[in-house]
């Protein structure tokens, strides 16, 4: 077992040939900044669009306005027509004289509405219907068929906003994200592999001598193996540091202003300083995983024991 | 102390060590002679568990050398020093730092290794140049150095693998001088070299290997080959 005398030495040799093969070392740490800002970039676009499509995909709903006066019951018998549709998932109704008392909450402060709703002696608001649509394709089909002759008589007008195209472009972007992102993403991670691995073994040849005292000493193998896991170990530290450090202005300005302005009510700028500790402990796990998996196939290769 | 029972070891289905029967006791001073590639050095290695063998059986202090786990063969080591032809000190580190090392790698307290390199260099007579650097000595003091860091565990036993091969005569006298020291003070020493005059000038046990047989034991021996 290691005792804290012998890990405190390890660790002290593992910095030592950090240190002496700055340039290397540096060059080892670059490259796993790189990839873990691709990664943190990647992962970030993800997140933010795919919260995007949600957001926006939560807006879209068509409003079905009827005219003015028309019975409640045949208002119902559309409303179950309507839900019966399997196209449809979900249908509101907002009854003309609680769409007149929200109008008025709405504007209770301005008075030049309310001094014109007092004069009014009728309620001069439709009854409405909100329909939402199972799938983003069904929409359309759904707001024609509320077009239809079929309703011409009870309903004054439909308003669908169609935000398909905003939602499909940003599936677009979603799914370049997944395959150009994740293609180049394993690119890097092949290279930082690659060169991790390079390092720890030249740094191997380097202390050559030196291990092969070691062993003739009695060292044991995890005194001699851990001071290339502690520098190795180090590469983590650096370019989770400097991963952080770029993206701290992404999560103080770039996150706020997406998320303000695709949902201006809710505000998720309390919710990223938790995200942001979260992305660090991934990048740190991301590349302890790769520099000590490549520092270990370094050391099963060419550290004879 | 050390037993070998018809231990054979094969380098690419040629046998190294071929049948060797063997057996040194506590406090011994044995000298291993041949010529280059006779097996001298891989009966050393074998001891220390860095070659593994392909038949037969060697115990140390009665414990099978085959049934050390990998794990614990650095704490046999610590038990056994070694010292080599190719001295294998580190050059930018000085005398006291070498011997340290040795100290240090198997978990040693800073206090204790201040106390104890001082005496193990004064054992082997360069407390004077504990600060030197390695290119600063001579080889039989650099050869010294070396056994002070196969020393450094207090081992009960030195193997030391032609620790003259590439000194002069005066020097390699020195070094020699230095092994009987350390046996006389209570270490079993196994000296494997091909230098005829120290092993005639030592008169202690002589084992002689040829084509990786032993063909000749004498207790007060002579180098004849």
């Amino acid at each position: 077992m290691l005792d804290s005398i012998s890990f405190l030495r390890i660790i002290k040799t593992g910095i030592t040939n950090f240190v002496r093969n700055l340039w290397l070392s540096m060059a080892a740490t670059m490259v796993m900044t790189i990839t873990l800002v691709i990664f943190s970039t990647l992962f970030l676009l993800f997140v933010l669009t795919s919260y995007s499509i949600n957001t926006i995909q939560n807006t879209v709903d068509i409003s079905v306005y009827f005219k003015i006066g028309l019975a409640e019951e045949q208002i119902n018998t559309i409303k179950n027509e309507v839900s019966q549709d399997p196209k449809v998932k979900e249908v509101t109704y907002v009854s003309a004289s609680q769409a007149f008392d929200e109008f008025k909450a709405k504007h209770e402060n301005d008075e030049l509405i309310t001094q014109s709703l007092n004069e009014l002696n009728e309620n001069p608001l439709p009854a409405t219907l909100h329909i939402k649509a199972s799938e983003l394709e069904d929409y359309p089909v759904v707001a024609e068929k509320m077009q239809s002759e079929q309703y011409a008589d009870f309903i004054d007008k439909v308003n669908f906003e169609d935000n398909r195209l905003i939602i499909e472009r940003l599936n677009k972007v979603l799914n370049f994200i997944i395959t150009f992102g994740l293609a180049l993403f394993a690119v890097f991670v092949l290279i930082a592999v690659l060169v991790i691995y390079n390092t720890i073994t030249l740094t191997i040849y380097n202390r050559k001598e030196e291990v092969e005292i070691m062993r003739l000493v009695g060292a044991t193998n995890w005194y001699i193996r851990g001071p290339f896991l502690t520098e190795s170990m180090m590469y983590s530290i650096f370019s989770t540091i400097i991963t952080g450090l770029l993206f701290i202005p992404v999560f103080t300005k770039v996150i706020p202003a997406v998320t303000n302005y695709v949902s201006p009510d809710v505000s998720l700028y309390n919710n990223s300083v938790f995200n942001y500790a979260y992305l660090l402990l991934i990048l740190f796990g991301l590349s302890v995983v790769l520099s000590v998996s490549s520092t270990l196939f370094a050391i099963r290769k060419y550290l004879k024991i | 102390m050390i037993k070998f029972e018809n231990v054979i070891k094969k380098y690419n289905h040629q046998r190294a060590l071929d049948g060797i029967n063997l057996q040194v006791h506590r406090g011994e001073f044995v000298s291993l002679v041949g010529l280059s590639g006779a097996g001298k050095s891989t009966l050393l290695k074998l001891i220390i568990g860095e070659e593994i063998i392909d038949g037969g059986k060697i115990f140390i202090d009665d414990i099978d050398i085959a049934q050390v786990k990998k794990t614990d063969l650095p704490y046999l080591r610590r038990k056994i020093g070694m010292v080599f032809q190719d001295i294998k000190l580190l050059p930018r580190r000085t005398a006291f730092e070498n011997v340290a090392f040795a100290m240090e790698v198997c978990g040693h307290r800073l206090d204790k290794i201040k106390i104890e390199v001082p005496k193990i260099l004064d054992l082997v007579g360069l407390l004077h140049k504990q600060n030197s650097f390695p290119n600063e000595m001579s080889g039989g003091e650099k050869q010294r150095v070396a056994i002070a860091r196969a020393l450094s565990h207090r081992p009960v036993l030195l193997l030391a693998d032609e620790p003259t091969g590439n000194l002069d005569e005066v020097n390699a006298a020195e070094v020699l001088d230095l092994l009987m020291k350390i046996n006389q003070l209570g270490t079993t020493v196994i000296l494997a070299t091909h230098a005829s005059d120290l092993v005639n000038k030592i008169k202690k046990r002589v084992i002689t290997i040829e084509g990786g047989k032993i063909t000749i034991e004498q207790q007060k021996g002579k180098y004849k080959l």
